[in-house]
């Protein structure tokens, strides 16, 4: 046990939950963290970092926005008037090919499965967003958490000094359609938006106001708010108040967001692309215990020249996938984080007079990597154009059931909103066990 | 010369549902060899009243055909594969299969005296063949195999000059590179950024490239074509573009971008007097766009019955050959033999 | 009248139908044409509370009132003087008449310009011209129908009405642009999807309406002069999703089609008037374009505007200006005005779209009908049992986030020194004022997010003003002519805090909170400064600043 922790009683489950100081408002509990808040690096911390690395999961999506297309990448049709000019190639596991595009990802099955019968229907990228964002189709009256709210709340820590949730968006195509939905969750849950910058603005406080005071005067202002709330309890003004409560928490999550503090050989190996650079942020926040980051790589949508696109973007995700894997499993987080790549929908099997392939969500592919999978696994099967889904065909609500068994959530549990309880996803969806270690 | 543009008809149309990328006419015919997306190589008689693709024997191609050449006593094909091979034109029968570039093949062209043959590919090497041998003479490097953003580059375009003493190619960042043939020694380079649309905001990947060069036949200009800068980078939704070079003195003379032409100008041919030009193309659909060399002015402009990948004339430049997304096309560009004579294109 | 295709029959017989019921059977139910706005709004919101038995809040008080309605007619929050004048006043008439001073203020020019600003340009392009043009047409309180004829057809030679062509100006680029955000923004339909393949979901959108309502507007361009045009010829052809090619006809969301009388234009005229085209487009010194003899974009303006059939500018617009004040659409969400998503009050949008078409689409009358009503004052607190009753029923007032405009003009009146702000300013000073307090807020107005529909307050918000310097330059300065200026000048502490709350909450402060910032300020007598803007920055980053409740 190490040293340091004689602030506390002792015992080490007491040794972090002790700091409660996110919303706490009393100025004098606060005090005595204060001193340490913003020079606190949770990956230095060796008693945080110790009880982080313990049982914690994590998820990174890896989201292909704007809709991949499955033939360029995890299920090729080599031949078919359908398959386009690249050739599928084996990969580590005997018996699977995948597109030539990915052959970093092809030498790494071993930690990969692949799903390639979804079925979602929905082809629209607002509709196709949100479904598989929140796992199942929108209710008309209740407003229903995204899976990053749910992971945050169901694997996160409710006195977290780290953000739970973060999403990164940079390019502006698309980005209304990843905006965060915590649903009844409420604000606590939203995820912490970055666009323009990989590392959030405004965290540092002015030098003319000290440590104390900044937390009293937000601990006044929180005062001052409570008569507010009283009788409207809308999402919105709960919004509010869970903006101001989180500040200091994320203040002292800083240094996260900086590559800075990587080594240069590490850098190096993501490489230089922004979403390379994104894929090395999300390893430092799951490291240091954030459980839920989203890496938005917008723009997938190639209703023209589908296969320049791809060489493209297929290169960029096929590096950093690998790149982030590699890493992962090199600091044995790999077993405790469930990588996935999702997107809207996929891309028709037809190829249109551009080159292009337009929407398509009757049968499309995800991948998952990772925590609770069962490596080098392929479930479903696509007919010889990938057109239908020959095999196993799946929808949303059950590849979300199969992405929180494999973390250890149990997909069945219910909230309770009024009378009504909301099951973490639908009824009847059936968990994969194909791909479940 | 009876060869008039504007009075560009076309005659004939015949569909598949593949798509044709490229393509060769055999001298003093209608026949054509076509190059497939269902990976095959294919004869066919557009003089026929029904034509029917033949098609060639042997292991063929394991990707789409991109290339076709008829050297001189053989038709090479390249392909997406990374292989060239060589047909028996008369059998339809491979006598030769060579694992040439480590990438896509993008492209394989024919020198004006039918013995040497040039394959480009997404190596960013053009390699420079014997037709006859098949020994591989040259392998020119200089286009760099990523784009100044990070990803990996295309090379898509290459011509010989009417003499065969040159070579140009030219890529998806708008960089061409003017070679001798024989040694394989890099003569000059022209840069035609204009052609490559990179995205940092909206949708962070690019879109375009140069597409197709071409030499006037006094070998003084060189064209390239391509599209010009596009907003939405999902679609070809730019416009057409060409670029016409004094490519000696390094200068444009022309830049000739056109609206209601969108999309990509797959392959540019001069006129045998170099008083005009062809570029045809296109985005969902296709177009077939006369340029007059000197002005830069459109001469006749029609919209193709598909996107056009490539195409050839026959000697008189009387009889147009366009194979494309579906379909081939063949276009009539003279008066009809018993209407008035009309005057020629002005000089 | 119009003819209308057969596929469009659908909606013509549904619009048909809601006024047949509307006038046949229940007759007895529809308010007389001439009933005042607000007691037609109480009559149908009332009605349907009743009829669901249904508990609904009660009138909010004297503070709150003054407070909501000074945001959503002045686009501020009231100065300390006028709250308390409000409040003090035994006038019986005191509410109508503070409406009706708020409605010829010239702040409510202002905050009307910045409403439609939002609405129009979705934060793209807006230059000063433009919101000039905008401020000119509400200060006449021009009739909606004007405006929207005037961004449609505006002419260049007309230096007014040139500037109102802004809208489809930066759009005029890409023929979806003009073409989505026209119909989501002016008939509240959001007819994209019908790009593609018909709607699945709502058979009065397909293909034929998508690409029908493009072929209006695909003739337009701009030249390199900056100057919109339209061709003398052109057709939009697209494919269906079985792939046949057809060509569009003009036709508008309705159904109703037109046809272009056939035009002999040679193969030559053809090729001049393109070459034309493409000039103007390249050359800034080439001839200005000559009107076209047919006008695509002409007829669509007679076909939005022929208000017999389906009124959808009308409906979009009343139903746009409900959910400003009342927190949600009639229709909601506001760009999904089909079939398959009907009103929460189908009679009371019926009765007030033939209202505003009698009164030719005046927006201030309107305006000031909702404002005058029941629904629109009652409490946002909800204090009966159980869950609060549906939004869609307003029984209870929706909190709503101030706009970016609103939040940065709050802040300034609220940090200025309150005897800036006498009563017996004159409408021309005033004005002056406004002027240049729109021109220093626009800067903090950027940084605050516009709310959308699931619009939260993100913890980028809440960073900025804990951490950002310009928070402190801003609002917290302490010159004379700020709040914190005019704070250092009471000696008495309570009499102070008094004065900030007032300044900043329009209301007194509670015991308990005068309570604690009093504690707060006597715990740090020995930076005194720093408490005091402390003390100011826990009051402007509250929720009540915030919100419009």
């Amino acid at each position: 046990m190490p040293k340091n922790n004689q602030n506390f009683c002792g015992s080490p489950e007491h040794g972090v939950s002790r700091r409660g100081f996110l919303g706490a408002a009393t100025a004098a509990s606060a005090a005595t963290f204060a001193a340490d808040m913003t020079v606190l690096d949770a990956l230095k911390n060796p008693v945080l970092a110790g009880e982080l690395k313990k049982q914690q999961k994590h998820v990174i999506v890896l989201w292909l926005a704007g809709g991949a297309s499955q033939l360029e990448t995890w299920d090729p049709k080599p031949g078919r008037p359908t398959g386009g000019p690249f050739r599928p190639i084996q990969t580590s596991v005997s018996g699977i090919e995948i597109s030539e595009l990915l052959p970093k990802m092809a030498a790494r099955m071993g930690d990969t499965a692949i799903i390639r019968s979804l079925n979602t229907r929905i082809g629209d990228h607002g509709g196709g967003s949100r479904l598989m964002s929140l796992g199942r189709r929108p209710d008309p009256v209740v407003n229903l958490p995204e899976m990053g709210a749910v992971v945050a709340r169901e694997l996160g820590r409710a006195d977290s000094q780290v953000p739970d949730f973060v999403t990164f968006y940079s390019s502006t195509e698309g980005r209304g359609n990843a905006v965060g939905m915590p649903g009844f969750l409420g604000a606590r849950y939203a995820p912490m938006f970055l666009t323009e910058n990989s590392v959030p603005n405004n965290l540092r406080a002015q030098k003319t106001i000290t440590e104390v005071d900044h937390q009293d005067r937000a601990a006044l202002r929180q005062l001052l708010a409570q008569r507010f709330s009283r009788g409207r309890n809308s999402g919105i003004v709960a919004s509010h108040n869970s903006a101001y409560q989180r500040v200091r928490g994320l203040m002292a999550s800083e240094k996260l967001f900086d590559v800075a503090q990587e080594p240069a050989a590490v850098r190096a190996t993501y490489g230089p692309t922004q979403f390379g650079e994104q894929c090395l942020i999300a390893r430092r926040l799951i490291e240091a215990g954030v459980p839920f980051v989203k890496v938005g790589r917008a723009w997938w949508d190639s209703h023209g020249q589908n296969f320049e696109t791809h060489q493209e973007l297929c290169a960029d995700l096929d590096h950093s996938m690998a790149t982030l894997l590699d890493d992962l499993k090199q600091r044995g987080l790999l077993e405790n984080t469930l990588v996935l790549t999702m997107a809207e929908f996929g891309r028709t099997p037809n190829i249109n007079g551009s080159l292009g392939r337009d929407h398509f969500a009757n049968a499309w592919s995800v991948s998952l990597s990772g925590c609770g999978i069962k490596g080098g696994s392929v479930y479903g099967k696509t007919d010889e154009n990938g057109n239908t889904v020959a095999d196993g065909q799946i929808d949303a609500p059950d590849l979300f059931a199969t992405i929180y068994k494999a973390l250890g959530i149990d997909h069945e549990k219910h909230y309770q909103i009024g009378a009504r309880p909301i099951p973490l996803v639908d009824f009847g969806a059936k968990v994969v066990k194909e791909v479940l270690a | 010369m009876t060869s008039d543009p504007s009075k560009l008809k076309k005659t004939k149309e015949w569909s598949t549902s593949n798509i044709l990328f490229s393509m060769e006419r055999v001298a003093g015919t209608s026949r054509l060899f076509f190059g497939s997306s269902d990976f095959k190589m294919y004869e066919i008689d557009m003089a026929a009243e029904k034509p029917e693709p033949v098609a060639f024997n042997g292991e063929g191609h394991q990707s789409y055909v991109t290339g076709v050449g008829l050297a001189a006593d053989s038709i090479v094909s390249g392909s997406y594969d990374g292989r060239l091979i060589w047909w028996n034109a008369e059998k339809k029968e491979q006598t030769r299969a060579v694992d040439a570039h480590a990438k896509w093949i993008r492209g394989v062209f024919v020198a004006p005296d039918k013995q040497t043959v040039v394959s480009i590919a997404d190596d960013m090497v053009a390699k420079v063949w014997d037709a006859q041998s098949g020994e591989l003479k040259h392998t020119l490097v200089d286009h760099k195999p990523m784009t100044p953003h990070h990803y990996p580059s295309m090379l898509y375009g290459a011509t010989f000059s009417p003499d065969g003493k040159l070579l140009a190619t030219a890529d998806k960042v708008g960089h061409i590179v003017i070679w001798e043939t024989d040694s394989g020694k890099k003569v000059t380079e022209l840069e035609a950024p204009g052609m490559y649309t990179w995205d940092p905001k909206q949708r962070r990947h690019s879109i375009g490239g140069i597409r197709s060069v071409a030499f006037s036949p006094d070998g003084k200009l060189l064209a390239a074509g391509g599209i010009g800068k596009i907003g939405n980078i999902d679609h070809l939704g730019g416009p057409s573009r060409v670029e016409v070079f004094d490519w000696k003195a390094g200068k444009r003379l022309h830049t000739l971008e056109d609206n209601k032409l969108k999309g990509l100008v797959e392959q540019i041919c001069f006129h045998e007097s170099g008083k005009w030009f062809l570029a045809a193309g296109g985005d969902h659909g296709g177009f077939v766009s006369f340029y007059e060399t000197a002005s830069g002015k459109a001469i006749k402009q029609e919209k193709a019955p598909m996107h056009v990948h490539e195409f050839a004339f026959d000697e008189s430049y009387e009889t147009l050959y366009t194979v494309g997304h579906g379909k081939i096309a063949v276009w009539e560009l003279r008066e009809k033999e018993d209407g008035p004579v009309e005057a020629p294109v002005p000089a | 009248m119009p003819t209308c295709c057969f596929k469009s029959s659908f909606i013509c017989a549904a619009l048909l139908l809601s006024l047949v019921v509307t006038q046949a059977g229940l007759a007895a139910d529809v308010p007389a044409a001439d009933r005042p706005i607000h007691e037609v709004i109480d009559h149908f919101v009332d009605g349907r509370i009743e009829r669901l038995n249904v508990e609904s809040a009660k009138q909010a008080d004297d503070l709150t009132f003054v407070r909501r309605v000074t945001l959503d007619l002045a686009g501020r929050i009231p100065t300390t003087a006028e709250v308390r004048g409000y409040v003090d006043s035994s006038d019986g008439e005191k509410k109508d008449s503070t409406i009706d001073r708020l409605l010829a203020s010239p702040d409510f020019a202002y905050h009307q310009r910045n409403e439609l600003d939002a609405v129009l340009m979705l934060g793209m392009g807006t230059t000063n011209e433009w919101r000039q043009y905008l401020l000119e047409a509400v200060r006449e309180n021009r009739p909606w129908k004007q405006m929207f004829r005037e961004m449609m057809l505006g002419r260049e030679d007309d230096p007014t009405h040139k500037t109102a062509l802004s809208f489809l100006k930066v759009r005029a680029g890409s023929v979806d642009d003009m073409t989505n955000d026209s119909s989501r923004i002016f008939f509240g339909v959001a007819i994209n999807c019908a790009k593609c393949h018909d709607h699945p979901l709502v058979l009065d959108w397909q293909q034929d309406h998508y690409f029908g309502f493009t072929s209006f507007f695909s003739r337009t361009y701009l030249t390199k002069k900056g100057t919109l045009a339209e061709k003398h010829g052109g057709e939009v052809k697209f494919k269906t999703t079985e792939g046949k090619e057809k060509q569009a006809k003009f036709m508008f969301l309705t159904g109703a089609t037109i046809e272009e009388p056939p035009v002999e234009r040679s193969a030559d005229q053809r090729k001049k008037d393109d070459a034309e085209v493409k000039l103007q487009m390249k050359d800034e010194k080439a001839p200005a374009p000559k009107a076209p003899t047919f006008s695509p974009r002409s007829e669509f303006v007679k076909l939005a505007m022929a208000d017999s059939d389906a009124p959808f500018l009308a409906r979009s617009i009343i139903n746009r200006t409900w959910a400003r004040l009342m927190g949600q659409g009639l229709v909601h969400p506001l760009d999904q005005m089909h079939s398959e998503n009907p009103p929460s009050h189908p009679k009371l949008l019926d009765w007030l779209t033939r209202d505003l078409l009698s009164h030719n689409y005046d927006l201030r009358r309107l305006v000031r009908g909702i404002v005058l009503s029941n629904a629109y004052a009652r409490s946002s607190r909800w204090e009966g049992e159980g869950e609060p009753p549906l939004a869609e029923l307003f029984a209870v007032a929706i909190v709503r986030p101030l706009t970016p405009e609103q939040y940065a003009l709050s802040l300034h009146v609220a940090t200025s020194n309150p005897e800036n702000f006498p009563l017996d300013v004159s409408s021309e000073d005033w004005a002056k004022r406004r002027e240049s307090m729109e021109n220093g807020a626009r800067g903090f107005a950027s940084k605050i997010e516009r709310p959308s529909e699931h619009f939260l307050v993100s913890v980028d918000e809440a960073l900025l003003f804990s951490n950002n310097e310009q928070i402190e330059r801003d609002f917290l300065r302490d010159s004379g002519d700020r709040l914190i200026g005019s704070l250092k000048t009471i000696e008495n502490r309570q009499q102070m805090i008094e004065t900030a709350f007032w300044a900043v909450n329009s209301r007194p402060p509670a015991a308990e909170e005068a309570a604690a910032m009093d504690a707060y300020l006597s715990a740090r007598k020995e930076r005194a400064d720093e408490a005091l803007k402390q003390l100011v920055w826990s009051m402007i980053t509250g929720p009540e600043l915030r919100f419009n409740y």
